[in-house]
Formats: C-alpha cells, sequence, structure tokens
C-alpha cells in the first residue's frame, strides 16, 4: 500500500464529511444575524442579503430568562458530572477487581439495564412517588448519574491497563482500598475519566426531557428544555390555530432569528470543552476498547 | 454449548424481571386513584375543605400565584357555602401530552382537565382515565345546562358524557383574505366571489403577477384543497370516510372516500395550474411558513384561511378584517367562500373534562358550572388582578399604563378554553362586539346542522387501516395541496394506495356504524 495513493480518497472523504457537519452550523449561525424580513421573504439563504443583530440584542434584554436557564444547566452539568464520574468509577473499579465476589452478578445487572428499560411510567413514579424529588435540581441530577454503558467502559479500562501487580504492590506497602484507589488507580485513569466525563457532560447540557416531566418551576428550567420549550410551543400554537380555534387566537411564533440565535449560544459550552478533552478522548476510546 | 447455556439463562431471568417491572407499574397506575379516591369521597357530604386542581395547557404565567390567592379570595368571599378553593396548574403547550398522559396513568391528583378530540380525548376515555359526567352535569350543573344543552352528544362515548363543551363560537368560517392596498390599486371586482368559489379569484391573481414582480399572488401553506375543500364539500367522519354534500339529496348518507369527488379533482386541478403559472410560492412546504409574516413583510396578496367572525358575514361579502389587519400589519380584505355547518367535530374540539383521580368530582362540577355563569371568576382567570394585570377602557381590557405583554406578569389568550366566552370581556383593539357577533353567528350556524350532527365515529376496529391510510397519504398530500404534483397522474396512485392500506374496510365501517346510528335515531 502505498500511503501516497490513498491520501487523497481519504482526504475528500473527510473535507466532505466535516463540511456536512459544517454547513448546517453555518446556515444556522447566518440565520440568527440575519434580517427577520428578508428570511420571510427569500427563506433560509447562506449569505443573506440583510443583516441584522437584532436577534441577540432581543436575547441580552431578555437576558434573565437565558441566563437563568444557563446556570441551572451548568451547575447541574457540572455536578451530574463529577458525581456521575465518582459513582461509576466507583462501581466499574469494584468490578474490575477479580477479588470482589459479586462480580458477576452485579456485572449481569448492569447489562440488564442496558438491554431493557423498566418504562416511562414506573420512571416517573420513582422520582416523584419514592424518591420525592420533582421540581428540584435532584430531579435533573439523579436519573443521569449512572449509565451501564460508561460502567462497562471505564471496568474494561480498569482492567486492561491496570496492572493488578500494581494493586498489590500499593497494598503491600500499607495501603488501604481507599487509599489504592484514589491515589493509585484515579490518577492512572485520566484518559477513560475525560471520555466518560465528556459523554456524560453531553447528556447531562443536552438533556430536556427530565426537565419536561420533572420541572414545574419556570425558574429551574434547563437551557435545552427553554429551547425545545420554544420550539415545540410554536408548532403546537399552529395545530391549535387549525383545530380548535382559529378566529381570533393571536398566534405569535417566535422569530426565525431568535431561534437560531438561541441555538448558537446553547452550542458554546460544548464547543469551547471539547478541545480541552479531546487529546484524552482518542486515548480513552482505544485504550478501553482493545482487549488485552 | 457454554454459550448457548449462558444466554438462555440470561433469557429467562430477564423475562422473569421484566414481567415483575411490568407487573409493578400495571398495580400502581391501577390501584392509586381508586385507593385513595375512596376515603375523601366518603368525607365530602360534610364538605370539608377542598382544593380544585385545573389542569390546562398555556404558557406559565409568572404572577400565576397571585391570581390564584385572588381567585380563592373571591371564591371564599362569594361562595363560602362551597368551601372550596382552586389551584392553577398550567402545562406547557409542548409539554402537555407527555406531561398529562403520565399523570393520568400515575394516578396524580388532577380534577377539572382540560381536554380536545386532538388532545386526546379518545384514548383518555379508553384508558378509563376520564369520569362519566351525565349524574354530575344534571345536578351541579344548571347553569352549564342553560347554554350548552343541545350540543352534549358529540362527547358522549358509550352512551356517557366525558366531556363538557366551552361556551363559545360553534363554527367557523373559511374565504380568501386579500390585500386591500393591491384591491384598491387595481381596482378588483370583488363581486365575483360571490358565487363561493375559489376559482373566481383567478383573474386577480393574474393581474398581480403579471404587474407586481416580488409578490407572492396566493401565499402559501394554506391552501383551497386543505382549508376550503372539506368545510365546503363534506360532512367529514374520520380520515378519508365522509359524506360529499354537494349535488347529493339531503337524505343522502352514502359514505365515500373523500378523496373520490369530482370537486376534489376539480381543486387539485386548480392548484396545480397555479403553480405552474407561478401563483403560489415555491417554498410553500418548507415547515413552520406563516403566511401572516409573508403577508406582514408586504410580499403577498391573497391566502386561503379561516375567516374573522362578523355579526353579518355572508358567502362573498368583502369586509374589513379586524383581527386580520391586526395580524397582517396592514388593511386586509376578508371575503367568506363557506360558513361551516354545526359539526360534531367542533363540539368536541375544547372541552374540560373530570379526571378519574378527582377526589371530589361534585365540587370539580360546581367550580366548572361557576366559569359559566360568574363573570367575576372567569375574568379573574382570564386576564388575572384589575389594576395590577389590566385596567378596563371603556370596558374593554387594557394593560396597566407602562406594561407591555411580556411584563405585566399575567398574560394569555385562552379565553377560547373555559366557561362561557359570551361572559368574557374584549380586549381594545378587538372588536367591542365580538361576543355578540359570535352569538348571532352561532344562529346562523345552529340553524344548519351537518347531516351527521351528534354521530361519533368509533375508530377502534379499523385503528391498523386508518394509521396505513395516514401513511400512504403522506406520501402525496402535501404535494397535491400546493400544487406540486399533477393530480391526474397522483390521485389515482394515491387512492390505489388508499386501497392497499384498507380504505375499503374503513369506508364499510364507517357505514356500518352511521347506519346504525342513523337507525337509532330514527332518520331512515
Amino acid at each position: 500500500m502505498n500511503p501516497k495513493r490513498t491520501n487523497p480518497i481519504i482526504v475528500i472523504v473527510l473535507t466532505l464529511f466535516s463540511l456536512a457537519c459544517l454547513i448546517p452550523f453555518w446556515l444556522v449561525f447566518m440565520i440568527s444575524v440575519a434580517d427577520e424580513n428578508w428570511v420571510t421573504a427569500h427563506g433560509y439563504s447562506f449569505w443573506p442579503g440583510k443583516f441584522s443583530l437584532v436577534a441577540y440584542q432581543y436575547l441580552i434584554e431578555d437576558a434573565e430568562k437565558i441566563l437563568r436557564a444557563y446556570s441551572v444547566s451548568a451547575l447541574v452539568t457540572v455536578i451530574g458530572v463529577v458525581v456521575s464520574l465518582f459513582v461509576t468509577s466507583a462501581m466499574a473499579y469494584a468490578l474490575s477487581r477479580k477479588e470482589f465476589p459479586l462480580r458477576g452478578a452485579l456485572s449481569f445487572y448492569i447489562l440488564i439495564t442496558m438491554l431493557f428499560s423498566g418504562g416511562l411510567l414506573p420512571w416517573y413514579l420513582v422520582y416523584t412517588r419514592f424518591l420525592h424529588v420533582q421540581d428540584t435540581l435532584m430531579a435533573l441530577i439523579i436519573p443521569g448519574l449512572i449509565g451501564g454503558f460508561n460502567v462497562i467502559i471505564m471496568r474494561t479500562f480498569f482492567t486492561n491497563s491496570i496492572p493488578p501487580s500494581l494493586i498489590d504492590s500499593s497494598q503491600i506497602d500499607g495501603a488501604g482500598e481507599f487509599r489504592t484507589y484514589f491515589s493509585i488507580i484515579l490518577p492512572l485513569s485520566l484518559p477513560v475519566m475525560a471520555t466518560i466525563g465528556l459523554f456524560t457532560t453531553v447528556s447531562y447540557w443536552n438533556d430536556w426531557f427530565t426537565s419536561l416531566v420533572f420541572i414545574q418551576n419556570e425558574k429551574l428550567f434547563s437551557l435545552q428544555y427553554l429551547l425545545t420549550k420554544t420550539l415545540m410551543n410554536a408548532s403546537f400554537l399552529q395545530t391549535i390555530a387549525n383545530k380548535a380555534y382559529s378566529s381570533t387566537a393571536q398566534v405569535t411564533t417566535p422569530l426565525e432569528s431568535i431561534r437560531m440565535a438561541m441555538a448558537m449560544i446553547a452550542i458554546g459550552p460544548l464547543v469551547l470543552v471539547f478541545p480541552f478533552l479531546q487529546k484524552y478522548f482518542v486515548r480513552g476510546l482505544t485504550v478501553g476498547a482493545v482487549k488485552g | 454449548m457454554k454459550w448457548l447455556k449462558k444466554s438462555s439463562a440470561v433469557l429467562a431471568s430477564l423475562m422473569l424481571t421484566s414481567a415483575v417491572a411490568a407487573g409493578c407499574g400495571g398495580n400502581n397506575a391501577s390501584d392509586t386513584p381508586a385507593g385513595s379516591a375512596q376515603p375523601d369521597g366518603a368525607a365530602s357530604s360534610e364538605l370539608k375543605p377542598y382544593e380544585v386542581m385545573m389542569v390546562f395547557p398555556d404558557a406559565p404565567q409568572k404572577d400565576n400565584q397571585l391570581v390564584q390567592d385572588a381567585m380563592n379570595d373571591y371564591l371564599k368571599k362569594t361562595y363560602p357555602e362551597l368551601n372550596m378553593t382552586v389551584k392553577l396548574n398550567p402545562i406547557d403547550w409542548g409539554a402537555w401530552s407527555d406531561k398529562t398522559n403520565l399523570m393520568m396513568a400515575s394516578g396524580d391528583k388532577m380534577d377539572l382537565l382540560f381536554t380536545a378530540d386532538w388532545l386526546g380525548f379518545q384514548q383518555q376515555v379508553t384508558k378509563g382515565g376520564l369520569l362519566p359526567l351525565d349524574d354530575l352535569l344534571a345536578k351541579y350543573g344548571p347553569d352549564i345546562e342553560a347554554v350548552e344543552k343541545d350540543y352534549h352528544e358529540p362527547a358522549k362515548r358509550g352512551g356517557k358524557l366525558y366531556g363538557i363543551h366551552t361556551h363559545q363560537e360553534l363554527g367557523g368560517a373559511q374565504g380568501v383574505y386579500l390585500n386591500k392596498e393591491l384591491v384598491d390599486k387595481y381596482n378588483f371586482d370583488l363581486t365575483a366571489l360571490k358565487s363561493g368559489k375559489v376559482e373566481d379569484l383567478e383573474p386577480m391573481l393574474k393581474t398581480v403577477k403579471e404587474n407586481e414582480p416580488g409578490i407572492t399572488p396566493l401565499v402559501a401553506p394554506s391552501f383551497p384543497l386543505e382549508a376550503y375543500y372539506s368545510s365546503t364539500n363534506l360532512d367529514s367522519i374520520t380520515s378519508i370516510a365522509a359524506i360529499n354534500t354537494v349535488g347529493t339529496a339531503p337524505d343522502d348518507y352514502t359514505v365515500i372516500n373523500s378523496f373520490t369527488t369530482p370537486r376534489y379533482m376539480e381543486l387539485a386541478k386548480l392548484t396545480n395550474k397555479w403553480y405552474k403559472a407561478g401563483y403560489i410560492n415555491k417554498d410553500a412546504l418548507t415547515p413552520g411558513l406563516d403566511a401572516w409574516k409573508k403577508m406582514q413583510a408586504g410580499k403577498g396578496f391573497a391566502f386561503v384561511s379561516d375567516m374573522d367572525i362578523l355579526a353579518d358575514m355572508e358567502i362573498g361579502k368583502a369586509d374589513i378584517s379586524p383581527n386580520g389587519s391586526i395580524k397582517a400589519g396592514r388593511e386586509m380584505l376578508q371575503i367568506p367562500l363557506n360558513i361551516d355547518r354545526l359539526q360534531t367535530g367542533k363540539m368536541t374540539a375544547t372541552m374540560y373534562a373530570i379526571s378519574k383521580s378527582s377526589e371530589d368530582p361534585e365540587r370539580a362540577m360546581k367550580l366548572l358550572n361557576l366559569f359559566y355563569k360568574d363573570k367575576e371568576l372567569l375574568t379573574l382567570f382570564n386576564f388575572g388582578i384589575e389594576g395590577k394585570h389590566y385596567v378596563l377602557k371603556d370596558g374593554q381590557i387594557a394593560l396597566p399604563e407602562g406594561q407591555t405583554t411580556d411584563s405585566v406578569g399575567y398574560y394569555h389568550d385562552i379565553m377560547w378554553q373555559l366557561g362561557n366566552q359570551m361572559l368574557n370581556y374584549t380586549r381594545v383593539g378587538e372588536d367591542p362586539n365580538k361576543y355578540k357577533n359570535y352569538e348571532k353567528f352561532n344562529e346562523k350556524i345552529s340553524s344548519n346542522r351537518s347531516r351527521i350532527f351528534g354521530f361519533v365515529f368509533d375508530p377502534e376496529p379499523v385503528k391498523n387501516e386508518l394509521i396505513s391510510i395516514d401513511n400512504a397519504n403522506k406520501t402525496f398530500v402535501d404535494g397535491l395541496k400546493s400544487g406540486q404534483l399533477d393530480p391526474e397522474e397522483v390521485v389515482p396512485k394515491m387512492l390505489e394506495k388508499q386501497k392497499t392500506a384498507g380504505a375499503d374496510k374503513v369506508i364499510a365501517e364507517a357505514q356500518k356504524q352511521l347506519d346504525a346510528w342513523l337507525k337509532e335515531n330514527s332518520k331512515k
């Protein structure tokens, strides 16, 4: 295989792929800075004929709601990711130790949660009737804390990249289980932590459904829910206009450019987080994937 | 072999766990409401204080709590004998279906619940989530009966009433909106539209197309085939099943496929012709497109839609549209081409029901009844607290000085959801006679009943067919109504697909149920 010959094809494929990712992004951005009337008259365009920053201006004026949603999302994501990493890695670590007696049974239990879900209603009942966390931030944090898939990835990482002799030696040196875990295992597992951390960050940040189900208090809406809500309400209002009450309903769909500007704002943190974690991200995936 | 053994063990235990899980879920759902309802129901005769929980779709209002407190003060002062408070629980439109389904399935306490055929009324009844209301209504709903007595039939399922219709306009009118500026400029003759035929719009569209580049003559996404065809020609039953009311005898109850009438073909061809001539905007099917916004931007001349209700509306009579002009930000003419007959579907489009999880259905009904007679209570719910959320200007609702709809803390337009709408104030800018117009308009509509008013189709026997027909339609219907597809070629294809999907079975079932209903009501 001559690398010089295969390269152009790969380059073309990758270029097309990244274009496919970037173009919609560009379009969203352009609409967010386009003049509203121009968009209504001419439709979406990659280079609108008339620019305006009204959308962002409007968002800044209405900043209170968005900032609050932003901080809810940020708080939930930060707390969620930290706690989730701790819980997930603790569980995965226990499962990776051959001495652990319930290893098989617990792994099997985790497997079940990956294959089957309890269904929406039992899920809802657990949080509302048993834990009573509806309408609190806990309702946004708890449901995402642990995922079977993440536990399995971490377990594989621990089993394959941390030699059992290392644990033995630390224990010979007098470290207890917790000391071993915190001082030896965690520092060695930064790549997998970064990877799983990124997964959970994305899922916490993008989650709107738990807000929809559990949160009634407007002050606790997460940013993604605020966005989804705006869009869903718009489409629902059209249904109302069609089906129930058309003569005098004041149907106010939010302006196109404001919707897009909100999307731009929501992307922010993820775009910022990704480059910092990228180097670990790649390593984490490969390290976890190869079975030794 | 080892693998096989292992996996069968996995399978067995999985089945076990899922069975256990399913069992738990089921028990929870069915036990809780019954269990919690009984003790309180027994105690209600002593009329201990009760909080009626109202669940309805609305954007969250900042001052919800304040208005709720004001309503409770008022209830306490005016109706102390009811010993009742109210809890307003608005749920956002976008979250409505998910959330109410969960609340209903898990037996969360709800008393009064807004519902409609387009919000899953049928399923709520089938699942047993709603209480039959006949007895409650007879005992505690005299003021509801005073205005809605004749209109309960459509909300009955299996002979029992499950929803109470909001007292409001009984139908609508459809027609064309025209940009008045252009009508005046070209001096269009509007008398041609007296025929009620959308075809007569064509010469105007042509003129606009030729002389006004940059202006779309007929703005989508509202089309004749959608807003105009079925209301003028059909008494719809379900999906494709309908009765053709044009050119048939008044006692003709033959159920047909609504896509097979000659008129459908005529209108589809017309739309296709207009599309080809460039009268209709090319992006008609882009989701989220709003015709009013095009009008606002000054990029449109006409479109087909529902009309403002005016007292003396007549087919073909051009009037200034009060709300249309506000929405478009310029003077708009409206010309009705059809005025609805009294239809079953409209009566189930806005209702309140009482949930099975209600702990005191009697008081829920008493509260609902108050909304049909007590203007003050209804005003509190619709407009908030006087002086804080609204002020009265010449008998109309206005925002307090210096406030906007966003800043005032309680502003919503859901008058159409609850109670007797005729008791409501109008807002400044609206026709002060709006509700008087409604009453006049209602006389017109209720005197012109649909042939099958009161007949409710039970979709259960043909549920799967209805879904496949929906899917078959999806490929074609949008293209036809926007004029992008050639009907000569596509309509036969669509009918073929519908047939494969079970169209004949649906029509036969509709005919069977309709015949049974006619016999019961001795119409035949």
